[in-house]
């Protein structure tokens, strides 16, 4: 039985380090992602095209726009303001227009309601909030500071909502991210490489001979798995110490959560790809499982984009058999928020869970170690 | 080595069963029935042959006994318990070897090692008999995908010996060897059956099968005939008859001349490359009426032989009943090509010729001076083991690689061989058949007719021709992907053909395939001979190359003989005699010493013996008596694969170190016979 594990686990070293592809999904491949996840995904909006008219044409109305651009979020487009203002937008010179009407001026100090008129390209849905809420603030402060110099004693106090952001106060992305980008990185590459490594078996056709030398299935898969769980755990520590290096992201607070669940959420992927290449009945078929139901479900329903609370019902059950999720959970607090345990207890028991039902439907795959029909 | 390879063999009076079979029914989910009752008795120390077309079961049948497949019912046991449960006591070889490409040959060894759980202090001891055994152990720490196919077969048996078992089972382990390579195989695994390990091997080649002590022939998912080959040889009551015929180009209307006789006791007539077999249950009248009919309709003979039927003609008569004689018709091809403008091309002239051909890749010279000629209306067959230079011939051949010297001359063109004009007068069917899995074979075929530019008028006459020709009516929708291997290369003949070619390049198109479905290609071919194409034929199955009606053998990239299949076997100083021992493990051992070991081969439970003349027949004799066997030798025909493995061993002598140097260089096996017991 342990003989059995052995001579897998040694059969298996060898043979990844023969092939280059594993090699290379091993190593090269995460930290590519790591590079492209940490740098690609950019969530805030900065530097928006903005066209603006100015029919009022007073200091006021000339220092409101200051203003605008003074948020840094907005950069004045390309367009002319003499042209309708609409068709900036449709040509995608702006992302925002904005039309100060005559007589901005008299009604902002009358404190009677301004109205102004804002067009905002509805095309890119993800960015609608997020201009609505720069357009806001903007105003916003604009009244503070006209409230605070022109107008100390007039009647007029705007609301104005103070918002502090905890753990994460220059509202960095590279928090956000780059801690969810680790869960990612380690659910794919170590599944991909369990997945292929059981798959080739069949896809060789060694695997029937494997069934005639009656292994027990147990010692066979964790013979199989025992090399790729160390194999990532290396491609684990590799990729947080470059993550930590170019995104200067390190843990806080106890780092002991993040060290007993990284190796398990290691073995959750490794168990899971394992899993895959057992029922597959080729290395292709495999592969593409690992893809399709191991890695879309994590990008997406992982929380490490877009909060759960926002994937409507029933969908945001399937969130819950994400290991994903549970590991983004505990990085974000190893890395940003640093609670420590007292947040984050339950994520090595979910893991361990995960494991052991993985284990136990590969072994229904393999309990007679026999051809299917 | 060990003390158990001396002890004798004692198969007679043991009834212990290993294998007991008794009604197997294995139907696959899909519904396919692939056994229909399948029973087996197999003794200790058998070397039993599953002997069957392509789908007729013995995978399955394997796979069953290796435990790792289960059967839909019936009973097997195996040394008294069930498969699933008798794993340890079984080694199994999957048809493709199953070895881990990545891995060298010792830690291939050690890795099945340690799944059938053997100590690891036996590990070593393990390594030093098996690959010392097999003549692997210099090559110790190649990886397993560089090594020759002979050496994977013995790799994998290796594997399979790792856990002392009492049974082996190999599926095909001879397929897409060369004859130097398949005849030591079957020599390790008569030694094995000698040590009194129960060997079950399934093949598709008669011809092995001979080296067999019991056989089943399957058909169809049951046993249609078991026994002992020489019984079921003598049981069909029946002569083989063969008649050589020197006026060759009448050789393809004799099959029809004889028949015209109707007599009663003929049952089989078949033409070979440069003669006629007619088996038959009656000798002297029939040989007599034969001869002076062909000899009325003009074809002159030579002396005719009378023998004992094959293996394959056992087959062939038993398929026909069963079969009731489904491939008989043939249909005329339409030819369009001709008929239009160009003219036909006249037998005699040659087709294609080559002079002096030369390849190097650096250093090494792939082929050496070959020279060929080839006729319209001739089949030649281009014989070699792996890596004798066959691929690169026939790639220069037909013009897909430029030789470093020499010349080619293909249908009158001598500079561009790639020209459309000389690309339309080519067929060529690779060993691989290129299909599409995905598509029908309609579908195939109408691609293929678009490939080959067949004006849109035709196409539909051409497909159809070779749907009737090659019988593919009742398949003509169905997916390729789930065809058997006879099937699909008879498409893939269909497809190489279709557009009319003047000549026609088969690279190994036979490689897996059941008699009959051989038969049937060689029918097609010689149709197309006979309709004045050349058709250029390699393989390494010696008993096809038959078939042809001239041959040219290669070896180390040169072609040390060629001529006739009968010239090529008369044109042998030695001598060849049959001994039939009592011990054929230690009578094999005593004479592979006195005499060169290459001299001396297993044939089931009989030993060929080459010997230069005559007069050394006394000698080995005199070695027999002392070992204790009756000094006993009959003198036999040169098979073509006697004469192949003669002409390469005199051919490695003659250059010995250099040849030597060169075949290790190519990623090849060395050809010594090693002897599996030389060295105790």
């Amino acid at each position: 039985m342990f003989n059995t594990f052995l001579v897998q686990t040694v059969k298996e070293l060898k043979e990844f380090r023969r092939d280059r592809l594993s090699v290379a999904l091993a190593f090269l491949l995460p930290l590519f992602s790591l590079l492209l996840l940490g740098f690609g995904i950019r969530l805030e909006s900065k530097s928006i095209p903005v066209v603006v008219r100015d029919s009022d044409n007073t200091s006021l109305s000339r220092e409101y726009i200051a203003r605008l651009y003074a948020t840094n979020m907005f950069v004045p487009a390309d367009a002319d303001p003499k042209e309708s203002l609409t068709r900036a937008i449709d040509r995608g010179e702006a992302k925002v227009a904005v039309e100060i009407p005559k007589g901005f001026t008299g009604k902002v100090f009358t404190g009677s309601v301004s109205p102004f008129k804002v067009y905002i390209d509805g095309t890119d849905i993800s960015n609608v909030q997020v201009l609505t809420n720069s357009i806001e603030a903007a105003n916003l402060y604009f009244l503070s500071v006209l409230h605070q110099t022109r107008q100390p004693d007039a009647q007029l106090s705007p609301v104005v909502p103070e918002t502090r952001l905890w753990f994460n106060p220059g509202r960095e992305e590279r928090l956000f991210i780059v801690p969810g980008a680790f869960a990612i990185v380690l659910w794919m590459y170590p599944a991909l490489l369990a997945a292929v490594a059981a798959s080739r078996e069949k896809e060789q056709g060694t695997m029937i001979r494997v069934y005639a030398s009656n292994p027990n299935p147990l010692s066979f898969l964790l013979g199989k798995a025992a090399p790729y769980f160390m194999i990532s755990l290396v491609m684990a520590i590799m990729v947080m110490t470059v993550g930590a290096i170019i995104f200067n992201v390190f843990p806080v607070g106890d780092p002991t959560p993040l060290i007993v669940s990284t190796p398990l959420y290691v073995l959750v992927s490794v168990l899971f790809g394992l899993m895959l290449g057992t029922y597959a009945g080729s290395q292709t078929t495999a592969v593409q499982a690992t893809s399709s139901i191991g890695f879309f479900p994590c990008l997406l329903l992982s929380g490490f984009v877009y909060p759960i609370s926002n994937i409507p019902f029933p969908l945001n059950l399937f969130a819950i058999v994400v290991p994903g999720k549970y590991f983004i959970e505990l990085t974000r607090d190893a890395f940003v928020r640093g609670t420590g345990w007292s947040a984050v207890w339950y994520v090595p028991v979910v893991l361990i869970l995960f494991c052991i039902v993985e284990l136990g439907l590969s072994c229904m795959a393999l309990r007679r170690m026999q051809e299917k029909d | 080595m060990t003390n158990t390879m001396t002890q004798p063999k004692t198969r007679s009076n043991t009834d212990e069963n290993v294998v007991t079979v008794h009604a197997l029914v294995k139907r696959y989910k899909k519904g396919a029935e692939a056994l229909k009752g399948l029973d087996l008795d197999i003794k200790k120390g058998d070397l039993y042959g599953l002997v069957g077309p392509d789908g007729a079961g013995k995978t399955t049948a394997l796979r069953i006994l290796a435990g790792v497949m289960e059967p839909t019912s019936g009973d097997t046991k195996i040394l008294g318990k069930r498969p699933s449960e008798a794993r340890s006591l079984i080694g199994y070889v999957p048809q493709n070897c199953a070895l881990y490409p990545e891995l060298s040959v010792e830690e291939n060894l050690l890795y099945q090692a340690g799944l059938h759980g053997v100590n690891f202090e036996d590990i070593e001891k393990l390594k030093e008999t098996h690959l010392e055994k097999m003549g692997l152990l210099r090559f110790q720490d190649r990886l397993a995908s560089k090594l020759s196919g002979g050496m994977k077969q013995k790799l994998a048996l290796c594997c399979a010996l790792v856990g002392k078992p009492k049974l082996i089972l190999l599926d095909e382990p001879t397929t897409g060897l060369d004859p130097i390579a398949r005849r030591e195989l079957w020599q390790a695994l008569s030694t094995l059956s000698h040590e009194g390990v129960t060997a079950i091997i399934a093949t598709p080649f008669l011809d092995e099968a001979e080296r067999c002590n019991r056989i089943a022939l399957m058909y169809e998912g049951k046993i249609q005939l078991e026994g002992p080959p020489r019984d079921l040889q003598e049981a069909l009551g029946m002569r083989r008859l063969t008649f050589q015929i020197k006026t060759q180009e009448k050789l393809n209307e004799a099959p029809a001349i004889v028949q015209e006789l109707s007599l009663d006791s003929v049952k089989d007539i078949y033409p070979f490359g440069d003669r006629l077999e007619v088996l038959s249950s009656e000798k002297e009248d029939a040989e007599g009426q034969i001869r002076q009919q062909l000899n009325d309709a003009g074809l002159e003979l030579s002396e005719g032989r009378e023998s004992t039927p094959t293996l394959e003609n056992v087959f062939v008569i038993k398929l026909k009943e069963l079969e009731s004689e489904k491939a008989a018709t043939t249909v005329e091809f339409p030819h369009w090509k001709n008929q239009s403008s160009k003219s036909g091309p006249e037998p005699g002239v040659a087709a294609l010729k080559a002079r002096n051909l030369v390849k190097t890749f650096d250093d090494f010279r792939a082929v050496d001076d070959v020279s060929l000629e080839i006729k319209y209306g001739e089949i030649f067959g281009l014989l070699g083991a792996n890596g004798a230079g066959k691929t690169t011939t026939i790639k220069m051949l037909c013009g897909l690689a430029k030789p470093t010297d020499g010349e080619v001359e293909l249908v009158g063109e001598k500079t561009d061989l790639r020209k459309v004009s000389v690309r339309k007068d080519i067929g060529y069917m690779s060993q691989k058949f290129s299909l599409y899995d995905d598509l029908t074979v309609r579908e195939n075929l109408n691609f293929y007719a678009g490939i080959y530019e067949i004006p849109l008028k035709l196409r539909k006459q051409q497909i159809e021709w070779v749907i009737k020709a090659c019988n593919l009516q009742s398949i003509e929708n169905s997916i390729v992907k789930s065809l058997p291997l006879g099937w699909k290369q008879r498409i893939a003949f269909g497809a190489a053909v279709m557009h009319d070619p003047k000549i026609i390049f088969l690279d190994e198109p036979t490689a897996g395939v059941d008699p009959l479905a051989r038969r049937q290609l060689w029918t097609l071919i010689r149709d197309f001979a006979a309709n004045g194409a050349a058709i250029l034929v390699t393989t390494h199955y010696l008993d096809e190359a038959e078939f042809c009606n001239r041959l040219a053998f290669m070896a180390d990239s040169r072609v040390i003989a060629s001529g006739t299949p009968s010239e090529i076997k008369a044109d042998h100083k030695g001598k060849l005699f049959e001994v039939n021992p009592r011990d054929t493990q230690n009578a094999f051992r005593t004479l592979s010493e006195a005499l060169d070991h290459w001299r001396v081969a297993i044939f089931g439970s009989s030993l060929h013996v080459l010997l230069d003349d005559e007069n050394d027949s006394e000698r080995v004799k005199s070695i027999l008596s002392s070992a204790g066997e009756k000094p006993e030798l009959r003198s036999i025909d040169f098979t073509l694969e006697d004469a192949f493995i003669d002409v390469v061993q005199r051919s490695h002598r003659a250059n010995d170190g250099k040849d030597r140097m060169q075949m290790q260089t190519s990623g090849d096996e060395p050809v010594s016979q090693k002897s599996q017991g030389g060295d105790s």
